[in-house]
């Protein structure tokens, strides 16, 4: 009856440009689509920010 | 001694007997009262709901007014106080172009729109010329949402008080009837300042993400101003992609832009990928394609793309991703960031459907690009 109070969290998707290895973190200030961010963990390619995106969680 | 016990209620009340007077003053009273004052026993109660609702759209447009001051001495570090010059814009006002003569009206509203659109450019970037081009987007964009609350605000609570001041139930009637909408749209132009700060890509910003995507890689142009772009081989076609400039908070100017490109050359087809507002009862982040210019705003951008379309035979295909009105001003959903790679399927099947090898196609990503780069 009553709806429950929703929390909307960023995160942001990074995708290695050699080996496709993807990681999910929350969104940092000064992320955005395309940008190239930090080396990749598995290999020595580049990381690239793929998507941007809300998740809501109930409260 | 009385005997209270067996006192007959109906006896006392007349209940069985229809010509009782207090029984008749029961019935008649109220309907007396409702005959002559129910108008205003319904603009009172009508009155309360309104005024809850006036409260919070005071609300969001001080959040809003706060928000902008806040973000402006934070990031452009005014050297006065920026507080004066901000009420001021505010309160700033477009008066549109007298329709009575239909004739030329487009360039008439293009004029009045784009005069504005640079006036606040220059004059937010007189508070701080130091800052670059993003910042300023967003706070122009800021500038924007305060402006339009402020607005909303002022109109709702002219007319209530006009009804009030009147004592005129059917002129509230109409502001009853709208309010839900106002509300709902004045609550999602809310929840998008913090989005808008931070620099986050927004639902409506699908189009140019698909586009940015295709884009990387490729080398870019300015191909109007805060529009930017490419060109790309795909499957034997000539691909010209174009989108706003990201990451800023801006939609650009794909009109000029497309007159631009079909000057030089002529694409077969133009595809457009844009946000369109879901029906109610629909489902959230769901595709649909179509024919015509998919884009939105007061249709200066619509008017010119269709017009140049139309001059050079060229056939416009559309394909929309659907989303309420939050959702296409906040944060993008998971539901609609997962259909970028969805869309881009259907971006190549249409060109492998209607175009030949060695033919040309111009897609163009619709929407404010905020948080989205190419």
């Amino acid at each position: 009856m009553f709806s429950k109070e929703k929390t909307v969290i960023a995160y942001t998707t990074e995708k290695c440009k050699s080996c496709n290895m993807e990681e999910k973190r929350k969104f940092k200030e000064g992320d955005y689509l395309f940008a190239e961010t930090l080396k990749c963990n598995s290999c020595d390619g580049i990381m690239q920010i793929e998507k941007i995106f809300g998740e809501s969680i109930e409260k | 001694m009385v005997d209270f016990t067996n006192i007959d209620l109906d006896q006392l009340f007349g209940l069985s007997d229809d010509s009782n007077p207090l029984m008749m003053l029961i019935w008649i009273l109220p309907i007396i009262l409702f005959v002559f004052y129910g108008q205003r026993i319904q603009l009172l109660v009508t009155s309360r709901e309104i005024k809850q609702s006036i409260k919070k759209l005071d609300a969001y447009r001080t959040e809003a007014r706060k928000e902008l001051i806040d973000h402006v001495k934070k990031n452009m570090n005014p050297k006065e106080d920026p507080t004066k010059k901000i009420d001021r814009f505010l309160d700033y006002f477009t008066i549109m172009p007298v329709d009575m003569d239909p004739n030329g009206i487009v360039e008439k509203v293009r004029h009045t729109v784009r005069a504005r659109e640079d006036y606040s450019r220059n004059h937010v970037k007189s508070l701080s010329p130091e800052i670059d081009e993003v910042g300023l987007s967003k706070v122009i964009t800021l500038l924007e949402i305060a402006t339009s609350l402020h607005m909303i605000y002022k109109i709702i609570n002219h007319m209530y008080l006009t009804a009030k001041k009147q004592n005129n139930y059917p002129l509230i009637l109409p502001l009853q009837m709208i309010l839900p909408f106002i509300m709902e749209e004045a609550e999602a132009i809310t929840k998008a300042i913090p989005v808008f700060k931070l620099g986050q890509p927004v639902g409506d910003g699908i189009g140019p993400m698909v586009v940015g995507k295709m884009m990387q890689d490729t080398k870019k142009e300015l191909a109007a101003f805060q529009t930017i772009v490419s060109e790309k081989e795909y499957d034997g076609r000539k691909l010209v992609l174009l989108k706003a400039e990201g990451p800023g908070s801006t939609v650009g100017r794909p009109g000029d832009a497309v007159e631009t490109i079909i000057a030089k050359n002529k694409p077969d087809i133009i595809i457009m990928v844009d946000a369109a507002l879901k029906m109610e009862g629909e489902d959230s982040a769901i595709t649909a394609q179509g024919f015509g210019a998919a884009i939105g705003g007061i249709g200066i951008e619509r008017f010119q793309i269709e017009d140049i379309a139309t001059k050079n035979n060229i056939p416009i295909f559309a394909i929309v991703i659907k989303q309420s009105i939050k959702e296409a001003i906040t944060l993008m959903t998971k539901e609609i960031a997962n259909q970028a790679e969805n869309v881009l399927s259907q971006v190549h099947e249409m060109i492998h459907e209607n175009t030949k090898t060695g033919q040309s196609v111009l897609l163009i990503g619709v929407g404010n690009t905020i948080g989205i780069s190419q």
